[in-house]
């Protein structure tokens, strides 16, 4: 097998506490052993357990040609569960990731004052940070874009949630928050680390019939269960939510966007500070917000209150949104004034979220808690068996475990029964000119990760 | 026949960056590509931009606009500057089924005419 057409090749072994970066080669021993994603992340815990290890690392496919290629997975101990989680970030932070040159980073104790990482061209650097320490996540970007004078750079960062260390911060992607509902803000915080920057200008091999295969299967997707449908709102109904938020995303709704080569954009952009028909450039520098968190929105929407604003306050301090939500709801909070003043305080409260964030029941096994629960809790547009599945709960953790493994965005695994196990693994042995990879080498690689990070 | 840009349909998914450098080099890459992507991502504007043979096609959300030599680039962040740098679209000629950006776009933002 070869490895040049799914990776850089490149391990960082980032020492906050004495500030020092290693890289180490990615070897073909331990791709053939865990393929990738959260099952490397969870090897590479396991082998620096003892040195307080918070592991960003990428997907088999991410930032290739295979669709929903977008994903990079957080792993660590969660403050909020106090055992395993993996933390899947979308948008285009596994695609800067891997093209900057690093596959897998590995986070290594605290540092004694407020850093940032700078990933780029293959190199690293651990940079002071106190020009952004103290301010929130919109500043925060704005500053450290400008800093390293690009606009395209992906950032991973915390606001004042995460460097108040409590559990309902949440590690957010740019601007926008992110899918963790384990509290990784507040391990960002205990390591002083306020922010990862990544910009990925480099390049992967592609394997001969890989790109036009990789095609053939987008358009399937198009075809199969989403056909017809975009953004949020027609999440809505198949999940079983309130139908009237419908209308009302419908009515804020400015233009939807999609992460890195995924077919289905779930993304919502929601316009207040102007009207959500003006396409056009003007001077209204912060119009309103982008998410993907339909568990937060809801249940914002659900308090009566104007829920796009309350997001952006979420997304400000650096607060999980749902969870957020939930609180206020247990407070009564009824008015936006109110929510913002309470969403504040929040941030320097060492509450803890309580079970399962969707305003629906959610009936999943124990073994999904080692996964995000901002993803949709079962299968959006397409029954569990579509998928060749018989237990909606089993299915819905392997599916995850999958994703998560290979680099697919989570959100589209639940939405796209057309990839199916059997074309990933031909994609596998395509791409990586892996013969003797299968269906069973897939199964016991997603077993291990499931089996240790649920240990 | 040159390549049209119906920005309004972009989702700013960004794989028409990479299979056009794909075109180039058979590598996946921003780098190498005669389009770019540029998004001002807190005001959800963003667009794609193409380098012609002598000219620039700049696809706003408010309608394509051809640029030429000298002209500003208006709307355009640091980050997109270097395509003037870049190799002019080939239109993937030597491609049976069409150009690999029009193929691997999933909302039909680029189409031949």
């Amino acid at each position: 097998m070869e490895t040049i057409n799914n990776y850089t090749g490149n391990i960082l072994i980032a020492d906050l506490a004495s500030g020092e970066c290693e890289t180490e080669e990615l070897s073909q021993e331990l791709v053939e052993k865990a393929l990738g994603g959260a099952a490397i992340n969870m090897e590479l815990y396991e082998q620096y357990k003892d040195r307080d290890p918070l592991i960003l690392g990428t997907g088999f496919f991410t930032a290739t040609f295979f669709p929903c290629s977008c994903l990079a997975v957080l792993t660590g101990k969660s403050p909020v569960t106090g055992a395993i989680g993996h933390v899947p970030l979308t948008w285009q932070v596994g695609v800067e990731l891997k093209l900057s040159g690093f596959d897998f980073v590995v986070l290594l104790g605290a540092a004694d004052k407020p850093v940032r990482l700078w990933l780029h061209d293959g190199l690293s650097d651990i940079n002071e940070s106190q020009d952004v320490w103290g301010k929130d996540v919109w500043e925060s970007v704005d500053k450290i874009r400008e800093a390293y004078g690009d606009d395209m750079i992906q950032t991973l960062l915390i606001g004042k949630a995460g460097e108040n260390k409590v559990p309902l911060a949440q590690v957010s992607e740019n601007y926008w928050g992110s899918k963790d509902s384990f509290g990784f803000g507040a391990v960002f915080g205990a390591k002083n680390l306020k922010a990862i920057a990544m910009r990925g200008l480099g390049a992967l091999e592609v394997a001969e019939g890989f790109f036009q295969k990789c095609i053939e299967l987008k358009n399937e997707i198009l075809n199969g269960a989403i056909k017809g449908k975009s953004g949020l709102k027609d999440f809505i109904a198949p999940l079983g939510i309130d139908t009237s938020i419908k209308a009302k995303i419908e009515s804020a709704t400015h233009r939807l966007n999609a992460c890195y080569n995924c077919p289905y954009p779930c993304y919502t952009f929601f316009k207040y500070r102007e009207a959500p028909s003006v396409m056009a450039q003007t001077g209204v520098a912060d119009p309103g917000c982008l998410t993907s968190g339909l568990a937060g929105l809801t249940r914002f929407y659900m308090l009566g209150i104007d829920a796009p604003r309350a997001m952006e306050k979420c997304f400000k301090v650096g607060l999980q949104p749902a969870a957020a939500a939930q609180i206020l709801e247990k407070k009564g909070i009824k008015d936006l004034a109110a929510a913002e003043a309470a969403l504040d305080a929040l941030a320097s409260d060492p509450v803890k979220p309580e079970g399962s964030t969707w305003p629906i029941a959610v009936n999943l096994p124990p073994a999904a808690s080692i996964f995000s629960s901002a993803i949709p809790p079962k299968p959006v547009f397409s029954p569990v068996s579509d998928f060749g599945a018989q237990d909606a709960g089993q299915f819905w953790v392997r599916r995850q475990a999958l994703a998560y493994t290979i680099g697919m965005c989570p959100i589209c695994a639940v939405l796209t029964p057309e990839v199916s196990t059997e074309k990933i693994v031909e994609l596998v042995r395509m791409s990586a000119e892996w013969d003797d990879f299968s269906v069973d080498k897939l199964n016991s690689i997603l077993d291990n990760l499931i089996a240790k990070s649920s240990g | 026949m040159d390549l049209k840009v119906e920005p309004l349909k972009c989702t700013g998914c960004r794989i028409c960056e990479f299979a056009c450098n794909f075109h180039y080099d058979e590598s996946i890459s921003p780098i190498g590509s005669s389009l770019m992507f540029y998004r001002e991502e807190k005001k959800n504007y963003y667009g794609l931009m193409l380098k012609r043979e002598k000219t620039l096609l700049l696809g706003r959300p408010e309608g394509e606009r051809i640029l030429k030599p000298g002209e500003q680039i208006e709307g355009a962040s640091a980050s997109s500057k270097p395509i003037l740098l870049r190799v002019a679209c080939d239109r993937c000629a030597e491609e049976e089924e069409g150009p690999l950006c029009v193929r691997a776009c999933p909302f039909g933002v680029l189409s031949m005419e």
